[in-house]
């Protein structure tokens, strides 16, 4: 259903996104999964840096992937220089 | 007091711009429109304008550099001709969506072929349904006074819409005319500073551009399409406050030259108007009741006013100087929207096309009097035995 145009942002211009944006949930485009191998990795920020979605977190623990916006695009596990992340088809997982 | 010089299109578009004392420029040379950023270039280098020259790799980068200018709060002009006009087709639709009044001049120039130095208005026409404010000046002194006015309405709160600034190639960019170039302080009370509605500033970050959700998109297309259709008012608004500053008044919509009692007109936009008059002047001192409209704003197209100018004569005659292979009619798109101005009157005044000055040829005093004679014969008959002519081949 079309939102009225009086509610539609002045030329499309918004305030940009301090936090996430649950108009654009982009994770069910995914159908490879990024896995984190946490023995592996070495916390060096390259999948943090490169990933173009800002869908990975340098959390206290260690790195994480924000699953609501990933969409597998695999760029993190191309650019990993110790092979941490993998990516699973999404269909090996239930959820 | 303003000076009065004799200067070309190009030149009286370079100061204009200059009066209007726009904070970016970005260039990339393509003759004819070429001559308002070297007088421009010069401007700068000389230290009489302030402003920062951008050279741009290309018209697709001119555009986009303008763009973020006037994002950030700056007023910006750029312009080009022919397939630099085209190859930039990407960025128009952007600049109007995201409501920045930035301002392109456009000297005609034919397309890839004939590829020739020569005016056609198929460039510029192109562009014509990208949301841009657009009309023709028919000679120096409007193309500046155009100018002036298009940065005003463009830039009106109630509008936000990006302007092209037309004027035909060498006949009226590169032709020397007489122009008054008004006083700097008198532009400045008549032209305000810039204000952004959305200033892109990193201290309050903004996402311009951003892709929609599908369910935003008609009410984003919708605001534009008010934006334009209000354009009206503000167009007629800015004229006449022009007039009453500057002393040169414009009917915003059509210059009607000679349509008194007039029972066949030329209708046509640019500076091949000039050369129609003069075969009005000459067949009315012949006793012929003949006329000529010239359109002078193209986008809003003046619906209304076209149909008023137009449904009172027995023959239209449209003169396009641009080619739209396959369009309903076969002539060009002044026949198209002449005719859907007219059609809701539910008269049935004969509109006949002509196609004439492609390649950059000058639409000549005979090419003139034989639309007028072919106009008599449909008045006389009351219908046309064939939809528009080619010029010189078919008539």
């Amino acid at each position: 259903m079309s939102i009225s145009p009086n509610e539609v942002p002045f030329a499309g211009t918004v305030p940009s996104p301090k936090t996430e944006n649950e108009g654009m949930i982009t994770g069910s485009w995914r159908t490879r999964r990024p896995i984190l191998d946490a023995d592996k990795c070495t916390e060096c920020l390259i999948c943090w840096i490169s990933c173009p979605d800002s869908s990975i977190k340098a959390a206290s623990s260690g790195m994480e992937f924000n699953l609501k916006y990933c969409k597998g695009c695999g760029i993190c596990n191309e650019v990993c220089p110790v092979g941490a992340i993998s990516l699973v088809p999404e269909l090996d997982f239930e959820d | 007091m303003g000076v009065v010089k004799r200067i070309s299109g190009c030149v009286a578009t370079a100061n204009a711009v200059k009066l209007a004392d726009v904070d970016v420029i970005c260039s990339y040379p393509i003759r004819p429109y070429t001559g308002i950023m070297s007088e421009l270039a010069r401007m700068v280098a000389d230290g009489e304008l302030d402003a920062e020259f951008v050279y741009g790799e290309g018209e697709h980068a001119q555009l986009s550099v303008v763009y973020g200018a006037s994002a950030s709060g700056a007023r910006t002009f750029t312009g080009s001709s022919g397939v630099g006009v085209t190859y930039a087709m990407e960025v128009y639709s952007p600049i109007s969506g995201e409501r920045l009044p930035v301002q392109m001049a456009i000297a005609d120039r034919t397309l890839d072929p004939p590829g020739d130095f020569g005016s056609e208005h198929t460039d510029a026409l192109c562009t014509r349904d990208q949301g841009w404010i657009q009309g023709w000046a028919s000679n120096p002194q409007e193309a500046l006074d155009m100018t002036l006015m298009y940065y005003r309405i463009g830039e009106d709160p109630r509008v936000l819409l990006p302007q092209y600034a037309c004027q035909d190639g060498y006949f009226v960019s590169h032709i020397l005319g007489e122009v008054e170039i008004p006083d700097a302080a008198q532009v400045k009370e008549f032209l305000p500073p810039y204000k952004n509605h959305h200033v892109l500033d990193v201290r309050t970050p903004q996402i311009i551009g951003a892709q929609m959700e599908p369910k935003m998109g008609p009410g984003m297309q919708y605001q534009r399409y008010v934006a334009m259709e209000g354009s009206r008012k503000v167009i007629e608004e800015v004229h006449d406050e022009f007039g009453r500053m500057f002393g040169r008044k414009y009917d915003p919509w059509v210059e009607e030259f000679m349509t008194d009692d007039a029972e066949v007109a030329i209708f046509i936009q640019g500076g091949h108007a000039e050369t129609g008059k003069t075969v009005v002047r000459r067949l009315r001192s012949l006793g012929e009741k003949v006329g000529l409209v010239r359109l002078r704003t193209f986008r809003p197209f003046p619906t209304e006013q076209v149909r008023n100018a137009l449904s009172k004569f027995k023959a239209v005659g449209t003169v396009d100087n641009s080619v739209n292979f396959g369009i309903s009619g076969a002539a060009g798109v002044l026949l198209t929207e002449a005719r859907t101005a007219l059609y809701g009157l539910g008269d049935k005044i004969p509109t006949v096309g002509f196609v004439a000055g492609l390649g950059g040829e000058m639409i000549t005093h005979d090419e003139f009097y034989k639309m007028f004679m072919k106009l008599k014969e449909v008045a006389k008959a009351g219908k046309a035995d064939k939809q528009s002519y080619w010029l010189p081949f078919e008539l």
